[in-house]
């Protein structure tokens, strides 16, 4: 039970933390990415890179925690019915705590950077001709309109490598509008129009879930949308019946 | 409390309590609403071909909320709730529409979507879209898309103007509105159902009461 | 205060009183059904049947009638009732409220003592974890498996509001209710709190918002989630004004205890405990308690308009009628925010409390502790809006609402520092409530770290509305909350019954609960990260494997809390004999004898250091 607080036993503190570190930075690396969905926008990719980014900045905090948890559990515990004698009557430690404080600070403002930057890429429109898509929710379906073209479907179809500027709301409860494959979400507001934008770079199939809460079948408000070339794209649109 | 006097009470807590728990949640199960699922009747002359037919009613008197009309006999009800059909199948489906309408309070709703040809048979005439502004009930069918797999299906019903009465069960009704499309179902999934129509009456969207209880305008279609 | 004391059991029951003395819960139940009718019928007959909302209105007319016949019939309002005519409560009339002589059966009378008040919020805290967990078991059963097999959606829809409303309200008493009642006058040097009364009426009003909330089931049709998301709500059935009205009671039962708390802390504290002297659960307790003083209004105002909408045809959330559903999420996350850390605070200064007597260091950087909490609670003011960052609310204050919510890991890490700290070097007494305390510390890392990628927008939008949130908020409520209310209930336990909570059947609880919260919400995580939405009562096949393991270890936790039950309940009358010190502690409450008498103190101590000096008495002596 005693201590003995030379450098050879702090040396087993630091390793636990080392490993502990390399561990939650590989998590980090490999878990999210393997969980999350296919990433196909560029939001997707960013969110995708800023898990990374957070998780592989957070497994030295997190593991010097828990290292130190378990280095007190291993040198310090103390079993049996009896109480333990009393330990140093150490109540303030002006270094540790100053340090402490400027390292949360520092890492508190290096996420905030990273937020910022993220956050001012993420809003970012390029401007350049986007492809306006109505959405609608309306208990528990979502429907998607092309303005200009009359052309309305229960699928979202989307051409490659083209902004897409997304106009979202809602006929009767608020709804939430999230493409799951492309990392943005927005909600569907009664007698508002939301908007976000997307950037598709990866032909396929992706999903769309409502992840607001919106009543009986709120599980079921789902649909699937599909990202062409431009010219199936366009030869898709041509196909469609025209709704007055 | 010696060590094993405690792993008694350790086990008989589990046990107990676990039971308690098992036994409160088969109760809970059992009292909760669950109606048996309509099953699609195998067409006698063609292959891979069944049928469905449902009802809609302005009250619920006539369907499987019971002669009584259940707890809101006054609330719309679709005859049954939960389907159910075989896997990749042609289902022809009937509905006849006993109730007046409206508007629909999105357009999206007016056109015919996913069925064999993109049309319906209203009353023998063969259509791809119906008036929004004379609408009874929509039939609007959509899947948990897994791997790709999805369904859509959207029918509408116009309303009911015919003055010829008719009695079903307990409910007083006018001559229906006769509605008839196929759909091809695919490989096994649970999908769900739902009338597109604010026939909820108050509330926000006209989605209350009867459209956001189980049991009276929604169910589930499963392809088993 | 009179110089004599005289002791619950010794002490003779004082004769008269009428009918008044002899009210009790099961007069409450009967006042209260008596008027829950006659409003009921009142209602029903005269109110215009024809008008869209008169199911509401006759709901709401209901709920009323229970509350204030609740109030009436357990006798919350005879004392001020007699001040009002002119006829005063004397001495003993006073004493006699305060249960003196009553037995067990003052536990279920409306009894002013703080001790009674205080054990009566341990099983109003055993009662609302029981039921919501209940619940928790039913919503994991429904999604053992895809599609709705054991209950159908409505049901299921019920069962998250009422799951996530009883287990806040379970939260925000587990700690403050039983401690900040049981010790924390005691640990001041006081007799009781400022209002004994008011303290008898938060705890009764809490007894009848919890059955307005259980009956919300029965009532039914609950389309609206824990948070009342409006419009959605507007379309929910009347088990929604049930519920509005149940968290309107509520209120007035946490701003009630709010008051007493801080006013106890401020007026009542004995000689020499000066506020830098105070043990540091104390300040938690405070600190909470103004947090939710602050926060609570904003949860009866949106209730309160939510019925408006529902009974009175107002339109402040009906969109098509000049309102707006944001409007409902500022005012709700306005409270939503602030109110998780009035259920966090306590927790954890309960846990800086047992991590010095446990390890018997003083508390380390006692200062940065206090500060960490206050700034804790100054913050959590101004992060509401992270709860709206995808509803498309204001997007310019994103940014804003990004830097405030981050800043929050800065005083959230100073407990770490606090807690690791005072273990540091110490001599760990490796007793349950230290054993829960090391669960906490493990939990809320993940916590923590969890909460930093949903503070980042464009993170959140992904994984907002997922069942990753889900995930990290448990990890937050189950894993550390939780924990260190079982902490503070193994700690303080021998204190109220004399007896040790049993040390064996606590660790066994200890590994199915701590095993348990990583096997359910990890796989959790998992889920939300797939792409799984919240409030789902089926789900697509990529989902089945992690649903699947999440919903095993949510039976593991019920496994758990269960023996921690047969443990609570085989130990209050059976358990090993722990004396009044069982810790060795120096704070007040482990230095009168157990159980504390009425009014606490023979005399009232004078205090001349705080109750941390571990280690420094030798120096000293």
């Amino acid at each position: 039970m005693t201590t003995s607080n030379n450098k050879k036993s702090y040396r087993g503190l630091f390793l636990t933390w080392a490993i502990l570190t390399i561990a939650g930075a590989l998590v980090g690396i490999f878990g999210p990415s393997r969980l999350m969905p296919r990433s196909m926008s560029d939001n997707m990719h960013l969110t995708i890179l800023t898990m990374v980014v957070f998780t592989v900045a957070a497994a030295p905090v997190a593991a010097g925690v828990y290292a130190s948890a378990l280095y007190a559990l291993r040198h310090w515990a103390h079993k049996g019915s009896e109480v333990p004698p009393s330990g140093p009557a150490v109540r303030e430690n002006a270094m540790f705590v100053t340090t402490w404080l400027i390292v949360s600070t520092l890492l508190t403002v290096f996420l905030l950077i990273w937020g910022l930057g993220a956050l001012a890429v993420d809003n970012s429109s390029t401007g350049k001709n986007p492809l306006v898509v109505d959405v609608t929710g309306q208990q528990w379906v979502w429907s998607f309109s092309y303005p200009g073209t009359h052309v309305s479907s229960p699928q979202l179809y989307l051409p490659d490598n083209r902004e897409v500027e997304f106009r979202v709301t809602s006929k009767d409860v608020t709804h939430g509008f999230w493409i799951v494959n492309m990392g943005i979400q927005v909600d569907a507001n009664v007698g508002v129009i939301t908007t976000i934008h997307t950037t598709p770079d990866k032909l396929g199939l992706f999903n769309i879930r409502c992840e607001q809460f919106c009543g009986l079948n709120h599980a079921f408000m789902v649909t699937v949308g599909h990202v062409l070339t431009p010219s199936q794209f366009a030869s898709w649109l041509s196909s469609q019946p025209q709704q007055a | 409390m010696n060590r094993s006097k405690s792993l008694g009470v350790a086990l008989a807590s589990v046990l107990l309590g676990g039971g308690a728990l098992a036994l409160a949640g088969f109760a809970l199960s059992s009292a909760s609403p669950h109606q048996a699922a309509l099953n699609c009747i195998p067409s006698q002359t063609a292959a891979h071909t069944c049928s469905l037919s449902l009802s809609t009613f302005p009250d619920s008197m006539a369907g499987e909320q019971g002669n009584n009309g259940g707890v809101h006999p006054d609330w719309v009800s679709y005859s049954n709730d939960n389907l159910a059909v075989p896997a990749n199948t042609t289902v022809d489906v009937t509905i006849n529409q006993y109730d007046s309408g409206g508007s629909l309070n999105n357009t999206f709703f007016d056109r015919v979507m996913g069925t064999v040809g993109g049309v319906a048979i209203i009353d023998g005439k063969t259509v791809s879209s119906v008036d929004p502004t004379n609408v009874g009930h929509t039939f609007t069918l959509r899947g948990i898309p897994g791997s790709g797999k999805t369904l859509f299906v959207s029918v509408p019903l116009p309303a009911d103007s015919n003055t010829k009465p008719v009695n079903i069960g307990q409910g007083q009704y006018t001559k229906p509105v006769v509605v008839q499309f196929s759909f091809k179902t695919g490989s096994k999934a649970v999908y769900e159902w739902n009338c597109e129509f604010p026939c909820g009456s108050t509330r926000e969207g006209q989605f209350g009461e009867a459209m956001s209880a189980y049991g009276y305008m929604s169910g589930t279609l499963t392809v088993n | 205060m009179t110089t004599t004391l005289e002791h619950t059991k010794t002490a003779s029951i004082p004769q008269g009183g009428g009918l008044a003395r002899r009210q009790n819960f099961l007069t409450g139940l009967i006042g209260g059904a008596i008027f829950a009718w006659l409003f009921w019928f009142l209602a029903h007959h005269f109110l215009d049947a024809t008008s869209r909302t008169w199911s509401d209105e006759v709901a709401a007319s209901v709920t009323l009638g229970w509350i204030i016949g609740f109030w009436l019939g357990i006798g919350a309002l005879n004392a001020p009732g007699r001040w009002l005519i002119g006829k005063n409560n004397t001495r003993a009339d006073d004493l006699y409220l305060a249960g003196q002589g009553q037995g067990k059966s003052r536990y279920w009378k409306f009894t002013t003592d703080h001790k009674v008040v205080g054990v009566q919020y341990i099983i109003m805290t055993m009662v609302l974890l029981g039921s919501g967990g209940i619940l928790a078991m039913a919503i994991r059963t429904e999604l053992i498996v895809p599609g709705n097999h054991f209950v159908n959606q409505q049901v299921y829809n019920g069962f998250i509001a009422v799951h996530g409303m009883l287990m806040i309200l379970a939260l925000i008493v587990a700690v403050a209710g039983p401690w900040g009642n049981f010790v924390m006058p005691i640990m001041c040097g006081a007799r009781d709190m400022a209002f004994p009364r008011l303290n008898a009426l938060s705890l009764w009003t809490l007894v009848g918002a919890a059955a307005l909330l259980l009956t919300t089931l029965a009532v039914g049709s609950l389309t609206m989630g824990w948070v009342v998301l409006e419009p959605i709500a507007n379309q929910a059935g009347v088990g929604m004004d049930f519920f509005a009205m149940a968290i309107i009671v509520f209120t007035v039962s946490t701003t009630v205890a709010g008051v007493n708390t801080i006013c106890t802390v401020l007026t009542m504290r004995t000689k020499g405990m000066t506020l830098s002297r105070l043990p540091i659960f104390v300040w938690g307790a405070i600190i909470a308690a103004a947090l939710g003083l602050y926060a609570f209004p904003y949860f009866s105002l949106v209730e309160a308009m939510t019925l408006m909408d529902r009974t009175f045809s107002t339109s402040f959330f009906v969109a098509n009628a000049g309102g707006e559903g944001w409007l409902q999420a500022n005012l709700f996350w306005l409270m939503g925010h602030p109110e998780v850390y009035v259920i966090l605070l306590p927790a954890v200064a309960a846990l800086f409390e047992i991590a010095a007597v446990m390890s018997r260091k003083p508390v380390f950087s006692y200062r940065t502790a206090v500060a960490g909490m206050t700034g804790l609670a100054g913050l959590s003011i101004l992060v509401w809006a992270h709860h709206m960052f995808t509803t498309g609310w204001a997007p310019t204050l994103g940014g804003p609402f990004m830097l405030t919510t981050e800043l929050i890991s800065i005083p959230t890490g100073l407990f770490f520092l606090v807690l690791i700290g005072t273990l540091w070097r110490g001599n760990i007494w490796m007793k349950l409530p230290t054993v829960w305390m090391f669960g906490f510390i493990a939990n809320f890392i993940i916590a923590g770290v969890t909460g930093i990628y949903l503070s980042d927008i464009p993170l959140d939008d992904q994984l907002h509305g997922t069942m990753f949130v889900t995930a990290h908020f448990h990890y937050v409520f189950v894993g550390s909350v939780l924990f260190g209310a079982v902490a503070a209930l193994a700690f303080w336990f021998p204190k109220v019954t004399g007896r040790y909570l049993n040390e064996f059947l606590g660790r066994i609880s200890f590994w199915l609960v701590f095993i348990g919260v990583q096997v359910t919400f990890l796989a959790m995580f998992a889920s939300g990260l797939k792409g799984m939405p919240r409030r789902y009562s089926s789900y697509a096949l990529i989902f089945e494997h992690t649903n699947f393991i999440t919903t095993i270890g949510a039976y593991i936790i019920m496994a758990g809390m269960l023996v921690l039950l047969g443990a609570v309940i085989t130990s209050w009358n059976k358990g090993e004999p722990s004396g009044p010190n069982p810790w060795h502690a120096n704070s007040l409450e482990w230095l009168v004898p157990t159980p504390p008498p009425l009014e606490n103190f023979d005399v009232l101590p004078v205090i001349t250091e705080d109750p941390y000096n571990y280690g420094e008495e030798l120096v000293r002596s």
